[in-house]
């Protein structure tokens, strides 16, 4: 059984009456524990598609299946429901709430999520702080941390409810490389620790060369979908914990 | 909901300024709406305080037809057996002071100058009992029954440059009947100044003994009302307290109506009522205005957040959730601006209970206009009570609510993805 489905998905914008189609006839499969990448250049679907996968937005046509549910049927309360339980979000520009410290911003969705106790949440926000390394700047706000700790605290968030699959759109670009490629270590660590499947959207080389699938859109169509040795593996920065896999250094 | 609560609580500090601002504006207009409904309660209370202690008391008995008539001062509808009807009210359960007098249009005639009054016939030995303007003499002493002597109100008394001691000219109009007009004259010499308070008495009346008066208008033993005093200000006890009076004097029967202090004091309930209605009109537009500063503020807020708010949506925060977080932040503001507002309004209330504010340095002219609508003398006291305050914090707590309606269903209507693609 596919996490994610896709089935002839199209997803036309209209603007003033004008038609602009994002994508076209769209069909694939992810599987659950997947690092896969959709890539292509601005324009070609790949933010569309994940909000589609995400359930921010519904498909002019077609079916979009998340473990088996067709989510294009859903209302917004339902679609809510579904983010809330199952989907993660890590976004470009962090969107980290600059009231609440780094602990508040991750224990959020765990809040929203509504089934666990205080110190229930206290011990697994404290847990995948330590896993994203960031366990002595909990108590800090993100005015006060640098791009790469607020991703860190991003992919914390995205994480910390574990759910079925996490959405990364653009993470790296606006991260210098080298943190960059700190923060893709992280999260090819976590998705090996956790089993949690990632879907990225980039056109960061360094994003795809760490994807083990690399789906291209072109135009809004699917231009080529490949199974791949990832270029770059992970490297054990310390940051995801001592119950992680052992992670060979490229 | 208590996250909800603690994020709607910080967020409202996140552009101080802005948020500082508007608390202002909902804490001035309800410290002022405070102040103005705690004086205009205040005067009520000073206003009523004098009708009833000067001129109306709790009720008051005419001769039917005399009270259509009462602003002609009518001579001819008189009740020609007091002491019967007074001994008959008396033992009524709640009647306090039961007393006959006659009021009779006057003129204060001083040399070649005449200032027409209303002059006020009184039982000096049964009057305090009723009306406070022994308490109120300034100068010169009470009336005696048998005193050829009257009292004037200190301000006419000023007018006409009169002070204790002098002999005046009283003007007795015994009938007011254009075809039959006439009047009666009398020396007398001015016992006592008093200053009730009430500008209306201070300003237009005389108290002379009822027998004296009696006999210069040729009615001896009549008078032209009785007047009732209660042992409480209750409003139904008062109504309670008429509808026996009124058995007791066998409708029809005795010829006698029964009339209340507001019956009597309608004009002034009228204007009162009047004024009410447009300082509320006038506090409304403020509020207006400042629930227009929340709408504001809110607006900025959904603008400037449209990107998180989008964040939230992606995490799963139901569209009802995001109206709630906006919604308690217009709460918040609503909270401590009317929190605020009802602490400086009631330290404003407070002071003017206490101290009063004062027309004295506000020139004759405003004080005469005052003193045409309220029947209070120059300091005006306010009337600060918990339920003011208590329906101020929730009118001005509710204000805010409903003004963050619109934005928070704005923030709850956007777009996700047109949210986090926000700039």
């Amino acid at each position: 059984m596919s996490l994610v489905k896709l089935q002839n998905v199209t997803k036309v914008y209209r603007t003033d009456g004008i038609a602009f189609p994002a994508l076209d006839d769209i069909s694939l499969s992810v599987e659950a524990g997947e690092f896969l990448s959709i890539a292509g250049p601005s324009g070609s679907g790949k933010t569309t598609a994940l909000n589609l996968i995400g359930c921010l937005d519904k498909p002019t046509g077609g079916a979009i299946f998340l473990d088996d549910v067709d989510i294009g049927a859903g209302n917004s309360s339902e679609l809510a429901n579904i983010r809330r339980h199952k989907i993660g979000f890590i976004f470009q520009t962090f969107n980290l709430v600059p009231i609440l410290t780094a602990f508040e911003n991750v224990e959020l969705p765990l809040i929203l999520k509504g089934d666990m106790g205080k110190a229930e949440r206290r011990a697994l926000v404290e847990e995948i702080l330590v896993d994203v390394g960031l366990k002595e700047l909990m108590n800090r706000r993100p005015s006060r941390m640098s791009g790469g700790q607020q991703q860190r605290v991003a992919a914390a968030r995205a994480l910390v409810k574990k759910p079925r699959l996490i959405l990364a759109d653009e993470p790296t670009a606006n991260l210098d490389s080298k943190t960059g490629e700190e923060v893709l270590d992280l999260m090819l660590q976590l998705n090996r620790k956790s089993g949690v499947t990632f879907i990225f959207s980039t056109h960061d080389k360094m994003v795809m060369d760490y994807a083990r699938r690399l789906i291209l859109l072109k135009d809004g169509r699917i231009a080529a979908d490949e199974q791949r040795e990832p270029r770059r593996q992970a490297r054990d920065n310390g940051a995801a914990g001592s119950g992680g896999p052992h992670v060979d250094a490229s | 909901m208590l996250t909800l609560l603690k994020l709607a609580f910080r967020n409202i500090f996140r552009f101080k300024r802005r948020t500082i601002i508007t608390f202002c504006s909902v804490s001035v207009g309800l410290a002022l709406l405070i102040i103005t409904v705690c004086l205009m309660n205040g005067i009520d209370k000073q206003s009523i305080g004098n009708i009833i202690n000067c001129q109306t008391s709790h009720l008051k008995i005419f001769k039917t037809g005399y009270f259509a008539k009462k602003d002609e001062v009518p001579m001819n509808l008189t009740i020609s057996d007091p002491d019967r009807i007074c001994a008959l009210i008396k033992n009524i359960p709640g009647v306090a002071a039961v007393e006959g007098r006659v009021l009779f249009g006057a003129g204060l005639i001083m040399g070649m100058d005449e200032l027409p009054c209303l002059g006020v016939a009184i039982q000096p030995g049964l009057d305090p009992g009723l009306f406070n303007i022994k308490e109120s003499l300034s100068a010169g002493e009470w009336l005696e029954p048998g005193d050829a002597k009257l009292l004037v109100g200190k301000n006419l008394a000023h007018d006409i440059g009169l002070s204790v001691g002098d002999t005046v000219t009283l003007r007795m109009i015994t009938s007011p009947d254009k075809e039959d007009f006439s009047w009666n004259a009398l020396e007398l010499e001015v016992k006592g100044i008093f200053e009730s308070g009430n500008p209306t008495v201070d300003s237009g009346q005389v108290f002379i003994p009822l027998a004296r008066a009696q006999e210069a208008l040729a009615m001896p033993s009549a008078v032209t009302e009785i007047a009732v005093r209660l042992d409480s200000d209750d409003e139904n006890k008062i109504a309670a307290v008429q509808r026996k009076i009124q058995e007791a004097l066998k409708p029809g029967k005795e010829g006698l109506e029964v009339y209340t202090w507001k019956d009597l004091a309608g004009l002034f309930l009228v204007i009162s009522e009047m004024k009410t209605k447009r300082s509320a009109m006038i506090i409304l537009i403020m509020l207006v205005i400042a629930s227009m500063g929340i709408i504001n503020t809110m607006m900025m807020a959904v603008l400037e957040r449209t990107r998180e708010i989008g964040m939230l949506a992606a995490l799963g925060m139901k569209k009802w959730e995001i109206m709630k977080l906006f919604i308690f932040e217009g709460g918040f503001i609503g909270i401590i601006g009317s929190l605020t507002g009802c602490v400086l309004g009631g330290l404003a209330g407070w002071y003017l209970q206490v101290h009063g504010w004062s027309l004295a340095s506000m020139g004759e002219s405003i004080k005469k206009m005052s003193a045409a609508v309220y029947p209070v003398k120059d300091v005006f006291y306010a009337e600060v009570s918990v339920d003011v305050l208590i329906m101020v914090f929730l009118f001005g707590t509710a204000i805010s609510i409903l003004a963050s309606v619109y934005p928070a269903w704005k923030a709850a209507r956007l777009d996700p993805v047109e949210a986090l693609r926000h700039i």
